[in-house]
C-alpha cells in the first residue's frame, strides 16, 4: 500500500517552526512521507508544491495572525490548478471565533494549540484512506460475564473445584454490581451478583435465571471500533464508553442487533493490558 | 585565609561604597515583616569559594550578579515587549504603558518590517500590523515615539537582519526631537545567528549579515555611546524548544562568534564588549533557570577575561534582559498562566536579570489586550514591591542546591561550547544545522512526554476542562493593511525622489566594498524617507538573500 504523503507547509512570514516540525516528524513516525517547505512561502508556491509532489493531504502552519488572509488563499490557489481535491488542514495560534470562517473557506479541520500529534496522525488517515481499516481487530475475549445470586455461594465451584484463582473483587457502582475475577488462561471469568433492585443483573436473573449474562471482547481503541459498528448498522445499550472494572472503558452492543448475545467491548487502562 | 578573607569582601564593600554614592539604596534599612533588619548580603565563611567561583556582587566572575548593591538600590528595569496595527495605536499603548509605571519600551514589529518588506510588497500580504506594529519609513517612526521624549526613555527594538534600518530611524527620531546621539539609551536585538537558528526572521546569508552588525557596533561606539549595539538572545532558542543549558551555550557561542567577527574587522575588544546586551528566557524549573542565569554569568566572564583577554571589567559583565516563556503557556484556562508567569519573572529576578518582560495570560491565544497586559506588568511589580525578594542580593547563593545546579549547568554549558568549537565556531555550526537539530530533537522528545503524560502540564494533558471559556482577545484591523498601504504610497508620493536614488544608490556602492561602514548611508537615505523595503531591497541585490 502507497504510503500517505502529506506537506506540511509555512505560508506568509511567520517564523515559528517548532510546531511544524514537530508535526512533521511525528507524522513520519506514524509511517507516512512527510515534506516539508521551509518558511516563507506563497500561497500559489504551496499549491504548487503540493500538486508536483502529489500529496494526499496539506497541513498549513500558521502563529503570525496571517491565517484568515492566507489559508483560504491557499484552496484558492489549488482550486485553479484543478487539485481543490488535496484535503488541507491546519493549526497554529488560531482563536477559536475565526474557526467557523476558516471550515467555510475550506480548511477541513483546525487543530489549535494542545493538540496531540496523535489525534492528527489519526485524523489524516480517516481523511485520507477512510475505506482501510487501520482497527485491530478484537485480541481476544477479555472475560465472559456470569450473573449470580451470590458470588460467595457459588464461588467455591471456582476455587476449590476447578482450582481456579481469584484476582479481586470489587464494586462496579456505575452497574450496581459486585464482581469477582477468576484468571483463566488469556482471559477471565467474571462472575456478577447484583447489589440492588435496579441492577441490570438482578432484571437479569429475574428473567432468564442465574447463567451466562455477557461475553467481553477487548478492544484497542473503543471509540474507532464503536463508530464503526454504528455505521454498520448495529446499536448500543450505552452511546458513549463508561467506566468498567479495573478502570477500563466498557460498552455494551444491544443483544437486539447482536441475534442474542450481549457483548461487552472493553479497553482496558492504559499499562493494564495482559 | 584570613588575610584573604578581609580582603576579598573588604573589597567589595569598597565598591559599594562608591556605588551607593550614585545609586543610593531604596531604603535606609530593609526589614522584614517582623522587623529584623536584612543584611545586603549573606555569605559563606569560606572565602576561597567566592575567590574562586561566586566573586562578591559587582565582581569577577560575577555568579552573585554584575552590580555591588543590586536591586536594594534600583529595581530591574520593568520592560514590555508590545507593539501591534499602527504606529499611532502602539504609540497609545506605550503611553499608557509608562503611566502604569513601566520604566523602558520594548518595540515589536510585525514581520514585513523584520525582513524587510515595505506594507505593499506581495509578501506582506496578511502579516501587516499583526505580530507588531508596521514601520515603513521614517513617518512611521515619528508617529511611534510622538510625545514620547527620547533622552528620558530607554528603548529596545526587536529588530534584527534590517537592525541597522531601525536605529538610524531611532536616530533620526531623537535628532528631530533635538536629542543628541550620546544620550540615547536602548538596545537593538541584531542578533542573526538565532535567526538562522529558531526565529526565521533572516534576509541575507550569514557573510555580509555579520558584516552589517559589526558596521554597527563600529558606528555606536564612536556616535551612539550608551546603546546596547546587540542583544545576544537565547529566548528564541528555547521557545523553539531547546533545553536551558542549550538555550545558555548556544547563546554564548553565538556571542562568541559576535566577538570574533568584530576582532576580525578591527575593532579592540573593550571598545565594543561593554555594549554587548543578553536575552534569556525564564521557563517553569525554577531552580534550573536560576542557576541557568548564574552559571550564564560565570562563564561568559571567564570567556571574556581569559580567552579573549579583556582589561576592562565591563566587558566581562554578562548582562540580561529576560522574558518569561511563551511557549509554557496554555491556550487552555489562560488565567493559570498568569501563576507560571510569576514563578518564572521570580526566577529571573532571583538569578539577578538587569530587565524583564512578563508574559500575557492570553498570548497563546493572540496578542495582549490591555487588560491582560496591565496584570502582566502588575505581576513583575508585586514581585518588586511586595515580596521582598529584592532586598538582599542573590539570596538563594549558597544554597546547596542552587550552587550544585550552578555548577553543573556551568560545565555543561562548557562542553557544548567545546563541541561547537570543534566544529569550527557558531557560524558553521549554524550553517550545518547543528544546534538547529539539537533543539528539535529536544523538542520531539518534549511533545511526546506531554503526549504520553510523563510531563503533565495543568489544564493541558491533566485537570482538564471540558469545556472551555473563551476570553476576550485583541483583534488587529483587517482594514489597517490597506491603511498603512496607502500611507507608505504617501510617503513615496511626497518626499524628494531623486534625494532617494542618490541614497540608495551610495548604499550600494558602500555594500559593494567591503571595508566602508553602511550606517551612515542607510541614515542618509532614511533621513530621506526612503523605505524600510528600498534600502532592503538594494542589500538584497548585493547581498543575497538566505534561503534556510
Amino acid at each position: 500500500m502507497r504510503k500517505i504523503r502529506v506537506l506540511i507547509a509555512k505560508p506568509g512570514l511567520d517564523g515559528h517552526d517548532r510546531g511544524a516540525l514537530v508535526i512533521a516528524q511525528a507524522l513520519r513516525d506514524h509511517g507516512m512521507e512527510v515534506i516539508y517547505t521551509g518558511l516563507r512561502q506563497s500561497p500559489v508556491q504551496i499549491a504548487q508544491a503540493a500538486i508536483q509532489e502529489d500529496v494526499d493531504v496539506i497541513g498549513l502552519s500558521s502563529l503570525s495572525g496571517a491565517h484568515k488572509a492566507l489559508f483560504p488563499k491557499v484552496i484558492e490557489a489549488l482550486e485553479q490548478r484543478h487539485a481543490g481535491d488535496i484535503p488541507v488542514v491546519a493549526g497554529g495560534v488560531i482563536p477559536s471565533e475565526d474557526i467557523p470562517f476558516l471550515l467555510e473557506k475550506g480548511v477541513k479541520k483546525i487543530f489549535t494549540s494542545g493538540s496531540s500529534t496523535e489525534s492528527l496522525a489519526e485524523y489524516i488517515k480517516q481523511l485520507v484512506q477512510p475505506n482501510v481499516d487501520p482497527i485491530p481487530a478484537p485480541k481476544k475475549i477479555a472475560h465472559i460475564g456470569i450473573a449470580v445470586k451470590s458470588i460467595d455461594s457459588v464461588l467455591s465451584l471456582y476455587t476449590d473445584s476447578l482450582d481456579l484463582e481469584i484476582e479481586n473483587i470489587e464494586d462496579v457502582e456505575s452497574e450496581g454490581v459486585k464482581v469477582a475475577f477468576l484468571k483463566i488462561g488469556e482471559s477471565r471469568i467474571e462472575l456478577l451478583e447484583p447489589v440492588d433492585q435496579s441492577s441490570p443483573i438482578q432484571q437479569f436473573i429475574a428473567k432468564k435465571g442465574e447463567g451466562i449474562h455477557h461475553i467481553a471482547l477487548e478492544v484497542e481503541d473503543i471509540h474507532a471500533r464503536m463508530e464503526k459498528l454504528k455505521k454498520n448498522g448495529f446499536s448500543f445499550i450505552n452511546d458513549q464508553p463508561k467506566e468498567g472494572a479495573h478502570k477500563s472503558q466498557i460498552a455494551f452492543l444491544h443483544p437486539k442487533s447482536s441475534h442474542g448475545v450481549l457483548y461487552e467491548l472493553c479497553q482496558p487502562e492504559k499499562g493494564r493490558e495482559n | 585565609m584570613d588575610e584573604i578573607k578581609g580582603s576579598s569582601k573588604q573589597r567589595w564593600m569598597n565598591s559599594v561604597d562608591s556605588t551607593l554614592k550614585r545609586f543610593p539604596e531604596r531604603k535606609d534599612t530593609f526589614t522584614t515583616s517582623s522587623n529584623v533588619e536584612i543584611d545586603r548580603i549573606y555569605d559563606s565563611s569560606n572565602d576561597q569559594y567566592y575567590e574562586e567561583k561566586l566573586g562578591y556582587p559587582g565582581e569577577y566572575p560575577y555568579t552573585r550578579g554584575i552590580q555591588p548593591t543590586m536591586y536594594r538600590s534600583r529595581f530591574w528595569t520593568m520592560r514590555q515587549y508590545a507593539g501591534f496595527g499602527s504606529a499611532e495605536e502602539t504609540n497609545k499603548r506605550f503611553r499608557y504603558l509608562l503611566e502604569q509605571g513601566q520604566t523602558g519600551l520594548s518595540v515589536a514589529f510585525d514581520l514585513p518590517t523584520q525582513i524587510g518588506y515595505d506594507s505593499d510588497d506581495p509578501m506582506s500580504e496578511g502579516e501587516v500590523g499583526k505580530v507588531g506594529v508596521a514601520i515603513d519609513s521614517l513617518k512611521d517612526m515619528e508617529k511611534l515615539f510622538d510625545q514620547i521624549p527620547l533622552d528620558q526613555v530607554s528603548t529596545s527594538m526587536t529588530i534584527n537582519a534590517p537592525a541597522s534600518v531601525l536605529l538610524c530611524m531611532y536616530m533620526a527620531v531623537g535628532e528631530k526631537q533635538g536629542v543628541p546621539l550620546e544620550k540615547l539609551t536602548g538596545t537593538i536585538q541584531n542578533d542573526i545567528l538565532k535567526e538562522y537558528i529558531a526565529r526565521g526572521t533572516y534576509i541575507y546569508p550569514p557573510k555580509p549579515s555579520m558584516r552589517l552588525i559589526t558596521n554597527i557596533f563600529e558606528y555606536c561606539q564612536q556616535n551612539v555611546p550608551k546603546f546596547n549595539t546587540i542583544s545576544i538572545s537565547g529566548y528564541h532558542i528555547r521557545e523553539a524548544g531547546s533545553t536551558a543549558v542549550q538555550e545558555a551555550a548556544f547563546t554564548i557561542a553565538n556571542g562568541m562568534a559576535y566577538v570574533d567577527a568584530a576582532l576580525e574587522s578591527g575593532l579592540a575588544i573593550d571598545d565594543f564588549a561593554p555594549r554587548l546586551a543578553f536575552f534569556f528566557n525564564a521557563h517553569n524549573n525554577f531552580f534550573e533557570e536560576v542557576a541557568k542565569f548564574r552559571a550564564a554569568r560565570r562563564v561568559w566572564a571567564k570567556i571574556m577575561k581569559e580567552h579573549y583577554q579583556a582589561k576592562n571589567p565591563k566587558s566581562w559583565k554578562l548582562r540580561f534582559h529576560t522574558q518569561t516563556g511563551g511557549s509554557t503557556l496554555t491556550a487552555q484556562q489562560p488565567d493559570n498562566n498568569i501563576v507560571r508567569v510569576t514563578m518564572q519573572a521570580l526566577a529571573a529576578v532571583l538569578g539577578g536579570t538587569q530587565s524583564l518582560h512578563t508574559n500575557s495570560r492570553d498570548e497563546a491565544l493572540s496578542l495582549p489586550t490591555e487588560d491582560s497586559a496591565r496584570i502582566a506588568l502588575r505581576t513583575q511589580q508585586i514581585i518588586a514591591n511586595e515580596s521582598g525578594v529584592a532586598d538582599t542580593i542573590d539570596p538563594l547563593g549558597g544554597s546547596y542546591y542552587v550552587e550544585a545546579l550552578t555548577d553543573q549547568i556551568e560545565e555543561e554549558i562548557n562542553k557544548y561550547l567545546e563541541r561547537i568549537k570543534e566544529i569550527g565556531g557558531a557560524v558553521k555550526a549554524v550553517e550545518e544545522g547543528y544546534m538547529q537539530r539539537e533543539i528539535h530533537h529536544n523538542a520531539y522528545e518534549t511533545q511526546k512526554r506531554i503526549e504520553t503524560q510523563e510531563e503533565i502540564i495543568v489544564g493541558l494533558n491533566k485537570y482538564t476542562l471540558d469545556e472551555e471559556v473563551n476570553p476576550d482577545l485583541l483583534k488587529v484591523d483587517e482594514e489597517l493593511e490597506k491603511e498603512q498601504v496607502k500611507q507608505v504610497q504617501q510617503v513615496r508620493n511626497e518626499r524628494d525622489d531623486q534625494e532617494v536614488k542618490v541614497a540608495l544608490e551610495q548604499i550600494r556602492t558602500a555594500a559593494k566594498s567591503d571595508d566602508e561602514n553602511l550606517i551612515p548611508h542607510i541614515l542618509k537615505a532614511v533621513k530621506d524617507y526612503a523605505t524600510i523595503g528600498e534600502i532592503c531591497n538594494v542589500l538584497r541585490d548585493e547581498f543575497g538573500e538566505y534561503t534556510g
